[in-house]
């Protein structure tokens, strides 16, 4: 079975890049352009994965990990960060989000979705 | 009163004749009438026999607003009764009109210190906005030439590969820009760390001359390396010791024509460090724009600088990470055309080392 990825950035071109990617490498990808509608997803279709901006237009991308992990359903899922944030605040508010990892952008297409595969393979 | 010295006809502008032998109060139409000296010399003097400097403040109606200050002693004449009271007084309007501004100045000193640290704080946080603002676009622009390039989508025909990669060359040198930018803002406002490890430094130049050997091979350029067998290792940061090799390197090959030479030296120094040299027989710097290199974004301006790539922050960038080390670097020339050396020295053990 195809692993189930779920993609949240408000930037409809970097969302359809991300999306691209990791279509082409195999994976079912889900979209999300808020967090809301993200951990919604999140709920109903329990992706191995999920991919999400740190600002987004509804709350802070943390603030949204948060809600994830306080929901037995979704608190196994691992958050990757994919921010073209460089404060380093941000990094430590991702870092204090557990299961997670970070990809600066811009990103590397080509090795992109190898990248987010070895975050689902940390997990198992 | 009894004797006045000359000064104080001039100061207060009164009269000699008008003066000794009258009681002070009345002084110049009773001008002198001040409750604050009649206090001083009828209630105080009299049980302390003597008061130190006394600020007192009056409007005279011939000389205007001024402050005194009062010093007095009552000291007894001969051998009888008679006391007399010797007393001071010093005008110092001027005085305190300076120190007045004085202090005026130091609060605005202190005012626009704030400012400037407000200024400094804004500065860095925009920057650091503007860097988050400007890579998502990026991030799209040189990931979808990225693929388009890579023909991921489908095959494209010479035009249009060569297209394609132009618009990613220029979005990576956009990305490298922004980087330098940051980093320069980030060192300025002083939040640039160092991560030290020991370096091998041997290892670590020759690394970085296969780096740059593409570029030298391309413009026929005769590299040279001249790596001191014992040269130590050093405590640095890996990263930014590398940038800064490369960033010279780069230029070296950047502003040398083409059938040029370069090269690199690295030796340990007298003191407790290692001196580099990166040198070319490039076109130099003329001796009036050697002030002005360190400046981002300054070029030269000939021919050759339009035909030639970089961001322009390359070399100050470099000078500052090697002083963010503890090491200084330094540039010369013989002048145009006559080559040019970047002499650093980078610590063996770094100061920054915590």
């Amino acid at each position: 079975m195809r692993n189930k990825i779920l993609v949240v950035d408000d930037n409809k071109s970097n969302l359809v890049l991300e999306k691209d990617l990791l279509e082409v490498a195999g994976f079912e990808v889900f979209e999300a352009e808020n967090a809301a509608d993200g951990i919604a997803i999140a709920r109903k279709e329990k992706p191995d994965i999920i991919i999400m901006d740190v600002r987004l237009p509804d709350m802070r991308g943390s603030e949204a990990a948060r809600i994830l992990r306080q929901d037995k359903e979704t608190s196994y899922i691992p958050i990757v960060f994919v921010t073209a944030s460089v404060m380093a605040g941000e990094k430590e508010e991702i870092n204090a989000i557990a299961n997670s990892g970070f990809i600066g952008k811009p990103i590397n297409t080509r090795t992109f979705a190898k990248e987010i595969s070895q975050f689902i393979r940390g997990k198992e | 009163m009894v004797s006045v010295s000359r000064s104080f006809y001039d100061v207060f502008k009164v009269k000699p004749e008008e003066t000794v032998g009258q009681l002070i109060y009345d002084l110049g139409n009773k001008q002198w009438n001040i409750p604050k000296l009649r206090e001083l010399l009828e209630t105080i003097l009299p049980q302390k026999t003597t008061f130190d400097n006394y600020e007192v403040e009056h409007d005279f109606t011939t000389i205007g607003r001024r402050i005194m200050l009062l010093n007095a002693r009552q000291i007894e004449r001969g051998m009888g009764k008679e006391r007399i009271i010797l007393l001071a007084i010093e005008d110092i309007t001027e005085r305190k009109a300076i120190e007045k501004g004085l202090e005026k100045a130091h609060e605005e000193l202190q005012e626009l210190a704030a400012e400037l640290k407000r200024t400094a704080r804004a500065k860095s946080e925009f920057l650091a906005n503007m860097s988050h603002e400007l890579r998502t676009p990026l991030n799209s622009i040189n990931g979808f030439s990225e693929i388009l390039y890579d023909e991921t989508v489908g095959p494209l025909n010479e035009k249009q590969k060569k297209y394609v990669d132009y618009v990613l060359t220029s979005g990576k040198h956009l990305l490298l820009l922004i980087n330098q930018i940051l980093d320069m803002s980030k060192v300025e406002a002083g939040k640039m760390k160092l991560t030290l490890s020991s370096l091998h430094m041997k290892s670590l130049l020759n690394e970085i001359s296969l780096l740059v050997a593409d570029m030298v091979g391309k413009k026929k350029l005769q590299m040279s390396l001249e790596i001191a067998e014992d040269l130590p290792n050093i405590d640095g940061d890996e990263l930014k010791v590398k940038e800064i090799l490369y960033n010279l390197l780069s230029n070296a090959v950047k502003f040398t024509p083409e059938g040029g030479k370069i090269g690199m030296r690295a030796k340990k120094n007298d003191s407790t460090g290692i001196d580099i040299v990166v040198w070319d027989t490039g076109i130099g710097i003329a001796s009036e724009n050697m002030g002005k290199i360190f400046e981002g974004f300054f070029r030269v301006d000939t021919p050759y600088s339009r035909i030639t790539e970089g961001t322009g922050l390359g070399l100050s960038l470099s000078k500052k990470l090697v002083e963010l080390h503890g090491g200084n670097l330094s540039v010369e020339s013989k002048g145009l055309n006559r080559g040019t050396e970047v002499r650093f020295t980078l610590p063996i053990i770094s100061r920054k080392a915590a």
